[in-house]
């Protein structure tokens, strides 16, 4: 068995998917969240911000399920999940349309819900941010959550 | 343990492990941002805030194409011992990221190990750790056991041709 050719086969594999990546028409960049496309103009917020942002008034938006709403959420979101967006949104139009700031979250890193609920927000004419990390990260940073089907 | 040397076991175990590569990278290279999600899900190699999203995505973008090679050559038979190495080094790193994933309380739904559809794909869980060390020790005949030359009558005692 020779080393040289294990090398070989990596750097090669690197290469390939690299050149895949750059010019495929499929990939992304590789510095940012995956999920930002090109032209995406999404801002990401921290844990921290958006805190400070629902107590000034922010409307906060959770783009999970209607179950993991309710195992457990920020206090005063609202669920729009992203599966039932359209239903979802047509119950919660008036106060999107009335709210000044408004925060997404969802599952934290591996979720994308709340980057498509963004951009479907935004093809309704409403502009809204994104919490960075999502849930796994208000958690973290040990602010408050509630349990079940009340905001 | 003859029979462990002989070139068309090789050949069928280099086809089953190659096949099982080749049709595990080919929904990743066609959808490398799903791909990239799964491996945000593991949080082994970030995206974190000391990491950032550059350890996850070069994963993501490149992993898919060694398998694409690793695959092609143990199907072809071409440098078969190294890519049957390779195969097992990325088996076993593939363990320990789901190890470590599970340990941490992270539930993976989808492994990203054959489908990155958001929906589906194959649980981690113990059948797929059986499944993983079953391919484990094909790499391991293949990459630490010669075969002979399937050309040479070798008798018994013949020294072993390298591969």
């Amino acid at each position: 068995m020779r080393a040289w050719r294990i090398a070989a086969i990596v750097l090669t594999g690197i290469g390939l998917g690299l050149c895949w990546n750059a010019a495929s028409g499929r990939g992304f960049a590789l510095g940012g969240n995956a999920f930002l496309k090109a032209g995406d103009q999404i801002v990401e917020i921290p844990a921290a911000e958006a805190k400070q942002r629902l107590e000034q008034g922010a409307l906060v938006l959770d783009a999970r399920g209607w179950e993991f709403y309710k195992m457990g959420h920020i206090p005063g979101s609202l669920n729009l999940p992203m599966e039932d967006f359209e239903n979802a949104f047509q119950k919660l139009e008036p106060k999107l349309r009335g709210s000044f700031d408004i925060i997404v979250y969802c599952a934290g890193y591996g979720c994308e819900a709340s980057h498509i609920t963004v951009r479907q927000l935004k093809e309704k004419g409403v502009h809204a941010v994104i919490l960075n990390e999502g849930w796994p990260a208000w958690q973290d940073a040990g602010y408050p959550t509630r349990e079940g089907e009340q905001p | 343990m003859k029979w462990l040397r002989h070139p068309a076991l090789h050949g069928l175990l280099g086809l089953v492990v190659g096949g099982v590569f080749l049709y595990a990278c080919w929904d990743k290279i066609l959808e490398p941002r799903k791909f990239a999600a799964i491996v945000y899900r593991y949080q082994v190699i970030g995206p974190s805030q000391t990491l950032g999203f550059l350890p996850a995505n070069l994963l993501a973008v490149t992993l898919p194409w060694v398998e694409l090679l690793v695959g092609a050559l143990l199907v072809t038979g071409f440098w078969r011992r190294e890519a049957a190495a390779l195969a097992g080094g990325l088996l076993i790193v593939f363990l320990a990221a789901v190890g470590i994933a599970t340990a941490q309380g992270i539930d993976l739904q989808n492994c990203g190990c054959f489908s990155v559809a958001e929906h589906g794909g194959r649980a981690a869980g113990w059948t797929l750790v059986a499944g993983d060390l079953a391919l484990l020790l094909v790499c391991a005949v293949l990459a630490l056991v010669p075969a002979r030359r399937a050309d040479a009558a070798a008798p018994a005692g013949a020294p072993v041709a390298a591969h």
